[in-house]
């Protein structure tokens, strides 16, 4: 985005059209709603104008969506864990363990120095992934990191551990910025999917905060019932209970039997 | 095993699913000998509570034995062999709520907290067998149950004591007690109790036990109040009285000290309001029936306590804030904090204080649930309490 004049000028139209339409005193929200309103009233007229301003309305509208999804997104949750920071810090600085509580993560793999590598689920089960580079590390104050250039998605985050001065425990603040693959389609899509990056950090961080107070993070996924045909599936989905769970944490060769 | 599932309201079937087994480190297996049907489950059978799933398993009073834990199960809180009654709230035992002894406002124990958070702001403890907004949990009318957090809520039972005398304490009897001790009781004081089934009950004799010097049951069941009567308290058949007036009368005109409301959502009255209030919940614009309610709160005497054990599920209309604000009263309630009361009152049960079994009237195998549910919901047979027991076979 911050490209220079000269690589500007030798771009292709859409680069160009791109960049005409961020140099707007406005932002894509008001045009969306300028857009919205160009197409309705062209639709309406029903003549070849008519066609021509809808039109004009859909390149406007095309812009607009290209726009917001390259507009960095940045969603926080706060949650007070019954626990010390040292003890919250370690937890979540060991992160290869961080799908232990982040439900839509497949697997982190620490690749030495301070990078690692992150693949997540992303809607439908689509792999998504991402090398981060560790930017901060503070024991029991802080951790950031950031997405490298090669990544599926752009994000960087950070939390920070901060003790409560009436000594209940910790408020541990996670923040992530993103953008979205897709756009605000995408978010619409993944919010459907009960993957909306919002939902997901708070719920991520709800799990955090049950790991560190008793070891294991609740779970329903995989315990016996009777046939739930269409309503009992419709509500599984309609509570996230098959995206929202963690799966069950006893593996077979930890369990002691009768 | 065999499991009583909820295939849909007044629709209960009982179906051969898979065995539980252990998914968690510090859950436990429980092989279930004894099980009942609450008044709780009454609401779920009804279909007044939301976020039910087809294929459901209900139940959330059982006990019997541990068959098998997981590896973070400490061995001597529990292991294969001991004999258990299990608390129907689920606790982790170590977020700031479970450390005050706020146990069925565990922090940690509902997967699905988020949906009661939309409906409640926070959320309470994860609860077995009852609505996927408190976690979803299967329960334990069935032959086994898959006990999460097992080092924390079951209670050990020593051999030697019929399983009767402490099945009840999974819930109805603590929750009867809590509904006392929820009634600021001084000696000698006058506790009104709106409600005579199984935790009505238990809440009538546990106000003497708290020292109250009367109690007024209030029911129309013609046995319900005959079982109120032989624990001592006067009663009020609401068929035959005004109850604001009789409790007026009663009084001396001054009210009784404390109200307690044994009923909840599923009430029963006379009047307008009380038709407005039916048509109301039938067309899903208020969750619960508030009749019970709002009469304890237009009882209670000045400065007095108003206890709601009773289960509402959301919003109601009409509540006499004004009577609450000017008399001064005190209102408390909650889902009944277990673990506070379970060895106390095991220990009252021990020393012959009480044996909680008066109040069973049916003891049926898990077979014939769906018909002991209809019969229990329509107080047909003089049905107080319907015992369950897994693995009796139906008689022929």
């Amino acid at each position: 985005m911050n490209s220079s004049f000269s690589e500007r000028s030798s771009g292709n139209f859409q680069e160009r059209l791109q960049q005409g339409f961020a140099d707007l005193p406005f932002g894509p929200k008001t045009l969306m709603l300028g857009a919205g309103a160009l197409i309705a009233y062209g639709v309406s007229r029903r003549s070849k104008a008519g066609t021509a301003i809808a039109g004009v309305g859909g390149v406007l509208a095309y812009g607009a969506m290209r726009q917001m999804s390259q507009e960095p997104r940045e969603v926080k949750a706060t949650f007070l864990v019954n626990a010390s920071p040292e003890q919250c810090y370690s937890i979540w600085r060991n992160f290869q363990s961080l799908p232990k509580f982040m439900a839509h993560l497949k697997e982190v793999r620490e690749l030495g120095g301070n990078q690692s590598e992150w693949v997540a689920l992303g809607p439908m089960q689509r792999e998504v992934c991402w090398t981060a580079e560790t930017r901060e590390d503070e024991p029991g104050r802080r951790i950031s990191w950031a997405s490298l250039p090669d990544s599926d998605i752009e994000t960087s985050g950070r939390v920070d551990f901060r003790p409560d001065p009436q000594g209940r425990g910790t408020f541990v603040t996670a923040e992530v910025q993103y953008s979205a693959p897709g756009g605000p389609l995408g978010v619409a899509f993944a919010t459907m999917m009960g993957k909306h990056p919002e939902f997901m950090v708070h719920e991520d961080l709800r799990r955090f905060k049950a790991l560190v107070e008793c070891g294991e993070v609740p779970t329903t996924a995989g315990q016996t019932h009777g046939p739930r045909g269409m309503h009992g599936h419709a509500g599984q989905v309609l509570f996230r209970e098959t995206n929202n769970q963690l799966e069950p944490q006893a593996g077979d060769e930890l369990r002691m039997s009768a | 095993m065999k499991a009583l599932c909820w295939m849909g309201k007044e629709k209960l079937e009982v179906h051969d699913v898979p065995d539980p087994t252990i998914l968690n480190p510090r859950d436990a297996i429980v092989r279930i000998t004894t099980t009942c049907i609450c008044g709780s489950d009454l609401h779920l059978y009804d279909g007044y509570v939301p976020t039910l799933e087809q294929g459901d398993i209900l139940g959330h009073e059982f006990m019997g034995e541990v068959v098998e834990v997981g590896s973070g199960v400490d061995p001597n809180k529990l292991k294969v062999g001991d004999r258990v009654v299990v608390p129907f709230t689920i606790a982790c035992g170590s977020c700031q709520f479970c450390q005050d002894e706020l146990w069925s406002c565990c922090d940690n124990s509902n997967p699905n907290a988020w949906v009661a958070e939309k409906i409640m702001g926070y959320s309470p403890s994860g609860l077995f067998g009852y609505t996927h907004m408190l976690g979803g949990y299967s329960g334990g009318q069935a032959q086994y149950a898959r006990v999460p957090f097992a080092d924390v809520g079951p209670l050990k039972i020593p051999d030697g004591i019929p399983d009767e005398k402490v099945i009840f304490l999974s819930d109805i009897f603590p929750t009867g007690y809590m509904g006392a001790e929820n009634c600021n009781i001084r000696p000698g004081d006058t506790v009104a109790v709106w409600g005579c089934g199984p935790v009505g009950q238990f809440a009538i004799r546990s106000c003497f036990m708290l020292g109250a010097g009367r109690v007024i049951a209030i029911d129309r069941v013609r046995e319900r109040l005959d079982m109120a009567r032989a624990a001592g308290a006067e009663t009020l058949n609401f068929d035959e009285a005004d109850v604001l007036d009789a409790l007026h009368e009663m009084t001396g005109g001054r009210g009784p000290d404390s109200c307690m409301d044994v009923v909840g959502m599923e009430a029963s009255g006379h009047g307008a309001l009380y038709a407005m209030d039916r048509a109301k919940q039938m067309t899903r614009m208020q969750m619960d029936r508030p009749i019970v309610l709002r009469q304890a709160i237009m009882a209670c005497r000045k400065g007095g306590s108003v206890s709601v054990p009773g289960v509402y599920a959301g919003f109601i209309d009409k509540v006499p804030m004004g009577a609450f604000v000017n008399k001064g009263l005190t209102m408390k309630s909650g889902q009944t904090h277990m673990m506070r009361y379970m060895k106390p009152l095991l220990e009252r049960v021990q020393a012959g204080e009480i044996d909680p079994s008066f109040v069973i009237s049916h003891t049926l195998p898990l077979d014939a649930a769906p018909e002991a549910y209809r019969m229990f919901r329509d107080k047909q047979d003089q049905c107080t309490k319907v015992v369950l027991k897994p693995w009796d076979q139906m008689a022929a």
